[in-house]
Parts: structure tokens; sequence; C-alpha cells
């Protein structure tokens, strides 16, 4: 049984549709990152799992039971906010032992489980201070203790990290990963970071315009995704993407024609394609891109180069104007070059249709 | 000249600039001050002067026996219904301080951080409230007054008193900084809507009480036109009414005698001054950055 389900929930505010037909099924003890470019709806699918705000249709279960219409205080779920929302007038313990205050408990045991909580979090000498006197990864466990002295079954963190400086955000995300691992809790993290999707999560929800356009492990996601969306918000740099057109579709290979408007063929692994498809959008992440000989490989007009150090990415433009970001292990790289070849690994391709979606393979699947 | 030495000199003008600076600004604030004190000061020298000593001696600069201004103020305490008047006087005020928190607070933070049909309107309406002059007011309420038979009565004094458009529109600016976050996770946490009040909102707005109380308190304490009205018998006289006795153009109290009844009238808003200070100061700020 799924800890969580979402069936066909919508959202509507007003005449706005801001979530259409969100369907999840979230397991028990699953880190669950929503990922999405802002304006996606995530914080709003995060509310309606807490209840914050009202389902417009569809069904929300936690543990079996339907939990639309149950007050939000008794869903079993505890949110962690990105403002961190403490209260400025109580103290740390205060603020930790409020919802058991609320819930009638003994002072007793409001102060072991605070305790608890603290320990688990190290703020037991901060206990008696103030939001005001703590530092911002402080408060924001303050925030994260809150929630786990409710002992819910379904963390719910939107953005918790994003005030956070860089540094403070590594450890942080660590930190939570460890938490996770004690408590063994449901947990479900927002964040509009990939990198941060990807390290936290078990699986993932990528959305985009209140539409899932993804669920799946992060590495899944990465190495299949579902449409060119995902596979642009997944993967830094960002996969390149060139248009491309069929010259010629055979049971096993698909050859193409002027790839990214380059005067080229390239002849693919790909089985079973539609013939009727003329046009393609061929995906190939950077690293399956590498640096050839004249005479080899696609011309690229050298746009700029990072030199990360262990990894080069050389950022060029194809002669239709399309992107293309090639990664070297080569250092220190000619200051002076303008132009190169690319070499792309033909078994590498992703291909899309004229609307984004991904063309998989059919017939007999590789072993 | 090097130029070391140069920029030394110019240092030191600075340095004498402040100096001025500072010497002026002292200067004018004492005497501001010595304006804002002196009728205050005189009205004590007045009291604890010697008996007998004629009125025309002015100015007078200081006091000349303590003991008998002292008997001035135990005879008007004693002989009159002042000691009345400063118990119905205190209640009206505390009472009047204590509904307009509560009612003012209450509907500020239904105002101030949520949504209901007709909110728009309703706040429209109150704040409406605040640009009709008390003197429009003051005989229809009288009227209201009279037929509840309140006449005289200390909730005649008090309840129409009690909403405060000014106090809400207050309160309801301060409770609009509250983030709307930290009322979701008070919700999350399991509080009712009245513990959100009561636990979070209030607390929370505490500078803003107390600048209410405070103002509030100085409306009533020196409001004289309502009181004289609504309750014109002697039982229900508040201090200012009784002061107006003494101060009445046919009063035949000598002018030590009026003196010391204004002295005592003085003293609690003055008390109340000393210990609020700073808030009041910044509460004549926040009426003027706010209101
Ligand atoms: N109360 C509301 N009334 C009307 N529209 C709303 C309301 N709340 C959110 N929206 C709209 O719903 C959409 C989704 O908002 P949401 O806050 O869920 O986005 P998000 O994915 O969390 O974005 P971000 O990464 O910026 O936090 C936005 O277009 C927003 O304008
Ligand atoms: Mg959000």
């Amino acid at each position: 049984m799924a800890q969580l389900d979402i069936q066909a929930v919508t959202k509507t505010f007003g005449t706005v549709s801001v979530l259409k037909d969100i369907n999840l099924n979230i397991r028990s003890g699953e880190f669950i990152v929503f990922v999405g470019p802002s304006g996606c709806g995530k914080s709003t699918l995060l509310r309606m799992i807490t209840g914050l705000e009202t389902v417009s249709s569809g069904e929300i279960r936690i543990e079996g039971a339907r939990v639309n219409e149950t007050d939000p205080a008794q869903r079993g779920t505890a949110m962690v906010f990105q403002s961190y929302a403490l209260y400025p007038h109580m103290s740390v313990a205060e603020n930790m032992g409020f919802s058991l205050r609320m819930a009638g408990q003994k002072k007793t045991e409001i102060r072991d489980r605070v305790a608890r909580a603290a320990a688990i979090l190290r703020l037991d000498k901060l206990l008696d201070r103030r939001p005001g006197q703590l530092s911002g990864g402080q408060k924001q466990r303050v925030a994260i203790g809150r929630a786990i002295v409710r002992e819910p079954k379904v963390f719910l963190f939107d953005e918790p990290l994003s005030n956070l400086d860089a540094e403070l955000r590594v450890k942080m995300r660590a930190e939570l990963l460890e938490l996770h691992r004690r408590l063994k809790a449901t947990m479900i993290y927002v964040t509009h970071d990939q990198v941060e999707a990807m390290t936290l999560a078990d699986r993932m929800v990528v959305m985009n315009g209140g539409i899932v356009q993804q669920f799946g492990r992060p590495l899944d996601l990465y190495d299949d995704p579902d449409n060119l969306f995902v596979a642009g918000f997944i993967g830094s740099p960002r996969m390149n993407v060139m248009s491309a057109e069929v010259a010629e579709v055979t049971p096993t290979h698909v050859t193409v024609t002027s790839p990214g408007g380059a005067d080229a063929r390239l002849i693919l692994p790909f089985r079973g394609l539609d013939p009727s498809i003329r046009q393609l959008s061929l995906g190939i992440r950077p690293e399956h891109v590498r640096l050839a000989e004249a005479g080899e490989g696609l011309p690229v007009a050298v746009d700029f180069v990072e030199e990360l150090g262990d990894v080069t990415y050389i950022h060029g433009s194809m002669p239709a104007g399309e992107r293309l970001v090639i990664r070297s292990g080569v250092r220190r790289l000619d200051p002076t070059l303008t132009t190169c070849h690319a070499a792309l690994d033909p078994a590498r391709f992703l291909l899309f249709d004229s609307e984004g979606q991904r063309l998989r393979e059919s017939g007999s699947l590789p072993a | 000249m090097t130029a070391a030495s140069e920029s030394a000199s110019g240092h030191r003008w600075a340095v004498a600039d402040l100096w001025t600076w500072a010497v002026l600004k002292w200067v004018v604030a004492i005497c501001i001050a010595i304006v804002a004190v002196f009728p205050i000061w005189w009205m004590v020298n007045v009291v604890f002067a010697e008996p007998g000593a004629p009125v025309s001696i002015n100015p007078r600069l200081y006091p000349t026996s303590f003991s008998a201004g002292w008997d001035k103020i135990m005879m008007i305490l004693t002989e009159t219904q002042y000691l009345r008047a400063y118990y119905i006087s205190v209640t009206y005020a505390l009472l009047t301080i204590l509904g307009v928190l509560l009612f003012g607070s209450m509907a500020a933070f239904e105002f101030a951080l949520f949504d209901f049909p007709g909110k728009g309107l309703l706040f429209g309406v109150v704040m409406l409230s605040l640009m009709v002059p008390t003197a429009v007011t003051i005989i229809p309420t009288y009227l209201l007054v009279a037929d509840l038979g309140w006449l005289n009565t200390m909730q005649g004094l008090v309840v129409p008193g009690l909403a405060s458009a000014f106090g809400l529109f207050m309160l309801v600016q301060f409770m609009r900084s509250i983030p709307a976050e930290m009322i979701e996770a008070a919700r999350l946490d399991g509080a009712s809507h009245f513990q959100i009040y009561w636990h979070v909102a209030l607390p929370l707005s505490k500078n803003a009480l107390v600048t209410l109380a405070i103002l509030t308190f100085m409306k009533t304490w020196g409001n004289f036109t309502w009181p004289l009205i609504v309750a014109p018998s002697p039982e229900t006289y508040t201090v200012g009414q009784v002061v107006g006795l003494f101060n009445a153009p046919f009063s035949h109290q000598t002018v030590d005698v009026v003196m010391t009844a204004n002295l005592l009238a003085a003293v609690p808003p003055l008390i109340f001054f000393l210990i609020f200070q700073r808030k009041i100061v910044e509460g004549i700020a926040m009426q003027g950055s706010k209101g």
C-alpha cells in the first residue's frame, strides 16, 4: 500500500488551472523530490497534501484514508517552510513544542519530545534562544525540529534550503539525508534546483506547467527522459538538442541529414521508427560529444570555453544556430580556437518528435 | 604646509564643527524643555507656597512651603469628591483601554490576515468613520445611550468608546506585516483560529498594542466632553469634570486651590508618561508614518 496516493488531482484558482491531473504513488519511507521551474505548481501541490489548499478535484490518500477534507493538523503531515516561519516571540524549545502544547500534551511529555528532537538536530544548547538569535542554518534546523516533534507520517519541505548560502546548503543537504536515514520517514521535498533534486531523491517528480512530466529515479530520468523538457531540465550543462531531417528509415537504423544545419549525414541505431516522421529533434548529452580532428564530425563555431579543471566544456553553435556543448578532458585549449569539430556518438542519441515527446524504439528490444 | 598637516587641520575643523553643532542642539533642546516644563513648575510653586501669598507675585520660581501645599492636597482629597473622581476616571480609562485593545485586535486579526466576503466594504465603512468628526456623532451616540438607560453609568461612559476605528486601522497595518506562512505554520501545528490569534498574532503585535493603550489612555483621561454630557451627575464625575468645577468662572476657590486640583489631575498622566516615555514617542512616530 502506498503511503501517499495522489489520484487525478487538479487545482484551479478561480478560472486559472494550476495543476492538471496529477497522479503519484509514493511509498512509505521514500525521499521524493518535486522539481520544476518557478510557477509550475510545486508549492501548490505540497500545500494541497498538507491541507493548506483545498483540492479542486481528485483525491489525496494518506495510508489509504482519504484526507481531502481532513484538518491540516490531523493529516499526519508536517511542513517546513522556506521562510522557516518560526514564532519570533517564542524560544526554540517553545517553537518546537508548540504543536504538542496545542494538542494538550503534558509539560513533561513535551519537554521529553523536544529534547529528543533537539538531540537529533544538535540544538540542545540553543533551546532557550529566540529565533532572532540564531543563524540561518540553525533556524532551518529548528524548523525541521518543529516538524520532527510531531512525529508525522509525511514530512513536507518547501525549498527549505534556498535562503542558505551554497556551502551551508550542501551541508544541510547531507544532514537531511542523514535525518531521512534515521527517521525512515516519508519525505517530500520541493526545489527548483535540479542538482539538489538529483542528490536527495529516491525518486523525483519533474513538473512543468502544472503537469507531471516524469516520475522516476534520478538516473533513469537522466538517461531515459520522456520528453524534451525533462531532457533539458535534468543535467548540467543541459543536453544538446538539434533538429534533423529523416532521410531513410530501416528496421534497425535511421539516417538523418543536416543535423543542426550541418552538411552531414548521421546513421543512428534505432528500431522501428514510424516512417511517416520527417522531422526529428535529436538530443545528446555533452559527455557523448567529443572533440574531433578536422574532417571528422560536425563543424562547430566556438562561443566560449569553460575550464573547470577536471573537465572542460566547449560551448559552440551549429550552423543552424543551435547550441552544442562538448565535454572534453583536454586542459588549456588553444585560446584562439574559433572553430572545432565535434564527434557525436550515434548510439547515444535520443530521438524526440516535433512536439518534444520522446520516440522510443519498438519491435524487439535489445536484451 | 605639508599635505598631512593640512588634512589634520581639516580634521580639527570637522571636530570643532561637531562641537558647535552638539552645543547648539543642547541649547535648543533645553530651551524647549524649559518652555514646556515651566507652567507645571509654576503650578507646583503656587501649590507649595506660603498661605496668603498674593496671587500677583509673578512669576514664582521656587516652592516656599511644603506643608502648606500638602495641606491643600489633603483638603481637596478629603473635602471634595476628588478620590471618587479618580476612581471613576481610572476605571473609565482602564476599561476603555481593555475594550479597545480586545475588540481592535480581534477585528484587526480578521481584517489583516484572512479573507471573508464583504471584507473590503466593511473595512471601508470603518475607515470612513475615521473621517467623521466626533462633534457629528456625539449627539446620536448620546441619544442611543440615553435610550439604553445608561446615562450616569460606567457602561454609558465606556461602551461607546470601545470600538476605535483608529485603533483598528493601526492594528491592521501592524498585523499585515505578520507573514502568512507563520499563520499557516500555526494552523499546521494544530492551533485553532482563536489560538492563532491568542498565541501568535497578539504577542507579535505587542508593540502596537502598548502604543494603542497609551494613546487610548491619553485620550480618555483628557476626554472632557463625553463624560460631561453622558454622566452629568456628581456621582459619576471624572477628574476632568471635577477640575472643571474648580476652574469654572464663578467658582469661589482661591487660585492656589484651583491650581492644586489641576496639579492632582496632571499627576497620573505625568507618571504614566515617565514610565512609558519611549513607547509614547515611538507611538506618536508610528501614528505619523502609518496613519
Ligand atoms: N492563491 C493563489 N491564487 C491564484 N493563483 C495562485 C495562487 N497560489 C499560486 N498561484 C499560481 O499557481 C501557480 C503555481 O504556483 P506555485 O507557488 O505552486 O509555484 P511553484 O512551483 O512553487 O513556484 P516557485 O518555484 O516559484 O515557488 C503560479 O502560476 C501562481 O501564480
Ligand atoms: Mg514554491
